[in-house]
């Protein structure tokens, strides 16, 4: 079964999410794949390679069925199922690619773009938009809806009808987040949002309201908006937008991102995996890494949105020095800055010995910054002056936990919560605290711990 | 809950007679099913209702996979250390270590709080938890480094603030972490660092610490710089550069270069070989490379001959330390006490747009959630002093005071008071007190008496202070 192993860096959307049952074996478009029980049909054939079109799902949310793109036909059955919803079975043969698929997949774009505005080349998910890419893969070649005679063509995102009258329809952007906007003009209601919202963070701050045409995505009530809302801006709902309808505003003002770098988050001790998305030298936007092993795709408003401290003006670029805190610091180079610190340091030990001196590490740096710390104190300094901020935080964890196991770490790692029935919160409040670790325990939970 | 696992026949004796050390446990269980130690009996302490408590033992006991997460309010009181080893007492009761979905899961506050705990920073411990006495541990590093290791422990942070006011401890190298704003007994802790001749802050921003500090080495953000995090799961987890250091060196570099102008000779050209010379030295890394981490992704500790592959789970088939050690958690009684000056109990915390001192969330659009501390109080209590919600009142213990506005919230419950520390012009820890858990001097936090009173505007000590921070950020133009 090694040919569904998935590599660490593939972060492919399979469609849906991963099942864990016995091997099954079925052929799709003339390919035989072994995939587990439970597998849907869209998943096994992402894996051998072979794109169904799809909308509405994703492999982070539970198969919805929505957007009617990702039809299949299967030998022996009736009709044409939606290959997310469709579980794999033995032998069974399914065609991704026949005419009569490709028909229905055209017209349902059709019907999609119909109701979209053209605005491609100006849009800020200009080529990085999942329905620009359907519409590609489809072959979407024209749009045959017209408004009937004399009347107009309902749709969300003309500002006016024809005659200048106000479109009833209409809803202005949302950009009382700081972060992102939200653009009902452009959603086509697949609900990834909304479920990524209840099933990735667990927040359930979004729903549809209204129902059939008049259907939109909507933050609470009707005097809500984002900024108001139940919302704690984790970003799942941006990631899970498949158009600019939910779009960083990073992204709205400075484009695309050209490339990324897979790295890690700087802020709490869930260690959530990042891609950080670049234009050159400059940051667009962090998207936590699908298969980080940590936060498994998902992450906080901290990690995704609050990186704005690194480039800000405060930031302090020179060494500086000064003989007594009463004087205004001097910028200096770093060569008089570290003559001055060594000097000032050796001339200390000299008068006071040489456990006069100490060090910080810090719990911010990296491993290897903080091995150099300590060794600067043991090696150079001569002596063990090192304490850290875990004096602050956990060493009785260190103390007791040594004590009594042996080791002074935490035993589990964070997909064990999965298997977990009962639950003891003590002494944390992890949506605050450790908030992507926190969405993990309250899906659990909603799968029936206690 | 273990007196009732115990007295009620829960626990899982096979797993204790398997993996514990059984006379211990028997001295454990003796402990526990005292009388003292019932939920009726501790109710009338703790006013946690005992039915409450007994179904809550029971389902531990018998509703599966059990597991644990505790954070900051087990450990940051008088007691912290007693309560994690009760935690640990209780896994081992009911049998819930060394498999999928059970375990103690510490939830740990910074991204590499783990990793800097690993890697030596303690006075005590050379890195991977050993002791600076044993010789045969200071041999490896002084074979390493090529230096003699002083064999008596250092200080820790509380012990430098005293020794540094006593007039014994002269000077500080302070990496990334603000000492002033986020220790306990802000008042002691400026009088600890105003009383050093050289005090060394290396970071991103002029941080409260640095209004007392003497020399400033700027530092590099995690987008600048390549290296290694290491999480609450023990998961290693690689930091790829993706910018150049604005300021011109990453971290590492900077601490280098300090090394070599005393004296020492140390020649990293990038971070992996640092990790080469960690694996060398400490067992739990041995097989760590940066190799390994870009094949695997990442990978948790220990990972060595033993488990190449690095420990999702650990205890898995038999304590690191050989048996389980259930260990006797006699009551510890927090000294700090509410009485007619000071009625009310103080319990700090933090939110999720803000990050600890807020250093960074502060620079961020996150304040449109949170642009100051506040106090949350319950109606009554707020009622009886006379504050309205949005008032400024004043927040006294015995260690100092401050003022912040009011939130009457009953979120909290009559009698306690709660707020964050983000925000430097609240400092928060002006009030907190210099208790601390009996083992390791972790702060009590948790715990303070306080006052709450009206107020018309900032006291005298947080107008000193805001002046002496003015005049302590000028900086000179530089000179050309």
């Amino acid at each position: 079964m090694k040919d569904f192993i998935i590599p660490w860096d593939d972060d492919r959307d399979l469609g849906t999410p991963a099942a864990h049952g016995e091997p099954v074996t079925l052929t799709i478009d003339g390919f035989e794949v072994t995939v587990p029980a439970g597998t849907s049909v869209m998943r096994a054939a992402a894996l051998a390679d072979i794109q169904v079109p799809k909308l509405c799902a994703s492999d982070n949310l539970e198969a919805f069925g929505s957007c009617r793109l990702c039809v299949v036909e299967i030998e022996g059955r009736r009709g044409t199922p939606a290959s997310c919803t469709t579980p794999v079975a033995p032998g069974m043969v399914v065609h991704t690619q026949s005419s009569k698929v490709r028909k229905i997949r055209k017209g349902v774009m059709e019907l999609y773009i119909s109701d979209h505005p053209l605005d491609c080349l100006t849009c800020s998910a200009n080529g990085d938009c999942e329905l620009q890419d359907m519409a590609g893969a489809v072959g979407l070649r024209d749009v045959r809806y017209e408004a009937p005679q004399g009347g107009e063509l309902a749709n969300h995102y003309a500002v006016r009808n024809t005659s200048g009258e106000a479109n009833p329809e209409w809803q202005c952007k949302d950009d009382s987040n700081p972060y992102f906007t939200y653009d009902p003009s452009k959603c086509i209601v697949c609900n990834r949002c909304v479920r990524a919202c209840e099933e990735v963070q667990g927040t359930f701050a979004l729903t549809i309201e209204g129902r059939g045409f008049d259907s939109r995505v909507s933050p609470g009530g009707p005097l809500d908006n984002f900024l108001t809302s139940d919302c704690v801006s984790c970003g799942a709902c941006v990631q899970a937008c498949p158009t600019a309808t939910l779009q960083e505003k990073s992204v709205i003002e400075l484009g695309t991102p050209s490339k990324s770098v897979v790295t890690t988050c700087a802020y709490c001790g869930v260690g959530c995996s990042f891609k950080a998305e670049m234009q050159g030298d400059e940051l667009v936007r962090m998207v936590p890494f699908k298969n980080g092993q940590a936060n498994r795709g998902h992450s906080c408003v901290k990690g995704r949105f609050a990186y704005g401290y690194a480039t800000h003006n405060d930031r302090i670029l020179n060494p500086m020095i000064r003989d007594t805190i009463d004087e205004p610091w001097r910028e200096v180079s770093w060569q008089e800055a570290l003559d001055f610190t060594a000097n000032k340091l050796r001339g200390i030990q000299e008068k006071y010995g040489r456990k006069s001196t100490g060090v910080i590490t810090s719990s911010r740096c990296t491993n290897e910054e903080t091995f150099l710390v300590q060794k600067l104190t043991r090696a150079v300094f001569g002596n063990n002056n090192t304490d850290t901020c875990a004096r602050v935080c956990h060493s009785p964890t260190g103390y007791g936990l040594g004590q009594t196991f042996g080791t002074s770490a935490g035993t589990q790692n964070f997909d064990s919560v999965e298997h977990t029935d009962v639950v003891i919160v003590i002494g944390a409040n992890p949506t605050d605290g450790h908030p992507v670790f926190a969405s993990r325990l309250k899906k659990r939970l909603r799968a029936g711990a206690t | 809950m273990a007196h009732t696992i115990v007295t009620e026949g829960l626990m899982d004796q096979a797993f204790i007679q398997e993996r514990c050390d059984w006379d211990e446990f028997q001295e454990y269980a003796e402990f526990v099913s005292q009388d003292r130690h019932s939920p009726e009996a501790t109710e009338l302490l703790t006013g946690v209702p005992a039915a409450e408590l007994r179904a809550a033992a029971r389902l531990f006991a018998t509703g599966g996979n059990g597991a644990i997460y505790y954070g900051l309010g087990v450990t940051e009181h008088s007691q912290g250390s007693t309560t994690v080893m009760g935690i640990a007492n209780l896994a081992m009761l009911t049998g819930n270590i060394g498999r999928e979905g059970v375990g103690v899961n510490p939830l740990r506050g910074q991204n590499n709080v783990q990793g800097s705990c690993d890697m030596g920073s303690f006075p005590h411990e050379l890195p991977g938890y050993r002791h600076v006495k044993l010789p045969e541990v200071r041999a490896i590093f002084e074979n390493a480094w090529g230096v003699e290791i002083d064999p008596e422990p250092g200080l820790r942070i509380p012990n430098m603030l005293d020794a540094a006011v006593d007039g014994t401890f002269k000077a500080l190298y302070c990496q990334g972490e603000d000492i002033l704003q986020s220790d306990p007994d802000t008042k002691h802790v400026a009088a600890g660092l105003a009383a050093m001749e050289c005090v060394i802050v290396h970071d991103l921003f002029l941080n409260e610490t640095a209004n007392y500090a003497h020399v400033f080495l700027p530092g590099s953000t995690f987008l600048e710089k390549d290296g290694t995090f290491t999480n609450a799961e023990r998961r290693i987890n690689r930091v790829r550069r993706v910018m150049a250091p604005r300021n011109g060196f990453a971290d590492w570099e900077i601490t280098q270069m300090l090394a070599n102008a005393m004296g020492a000779n140390w020649t990293y050209t990038h971070p992996s070989e640092i990790m080469a010379e960690i694996a060398a030295t400490t067992p739990g890394f041995a097989n760590v490379t940066y190799d390994l981490l870009e094949e695997r992704g990442s990978v948790q500790w220990p990972c060595n001959d033993n488990s190449p592959d690095g420990t999702p789970l650990m205890h898995v088939d038999g304590f690191v330390r050989g048996k389980g050690r259930f260990i006797i958690t006699e009551y510890v009684a927090t000294d700090e006490r509410t009485g007619p000056r000071f009625p009310l109990l103080l319990t700090t915390g933090r939110i999720l747009s803000q990050y600890n001192v807020g250093a960074q969330t502060r620079r961020t659009d996150n304040v449109v959630w949170h642009d100051q501390d506040v106090l949350e109080i319950h109606p009554h209590d707020a009622e009886n002093r006379g504050v309205n919600d949005g008032d400024f009142i004043k927040l006294a213990s015995r260690s100092g005071e401050t003022t912040l506005r009011a939130k009457i919230t009953d979120r909290v419950s009559p009698g306690v008071v709660y707020t964050t520390f983000h925000h430097p012009d609240t400092q928060a820890n002006v009030i907190t007190t210099d208790y601390s858990d009996w083992a390791t001097n972790c702060p009590e936090y948790k715990v303070t008496a306080v006052q709450v009173s009206p107020s018309n505007g900032p006291t005298e000590w947080q107008e000193d202070y805001n002046a002496q921070a003015e005049r302590s950020r000028r900086i000179l133009p530089a000179a050309e």
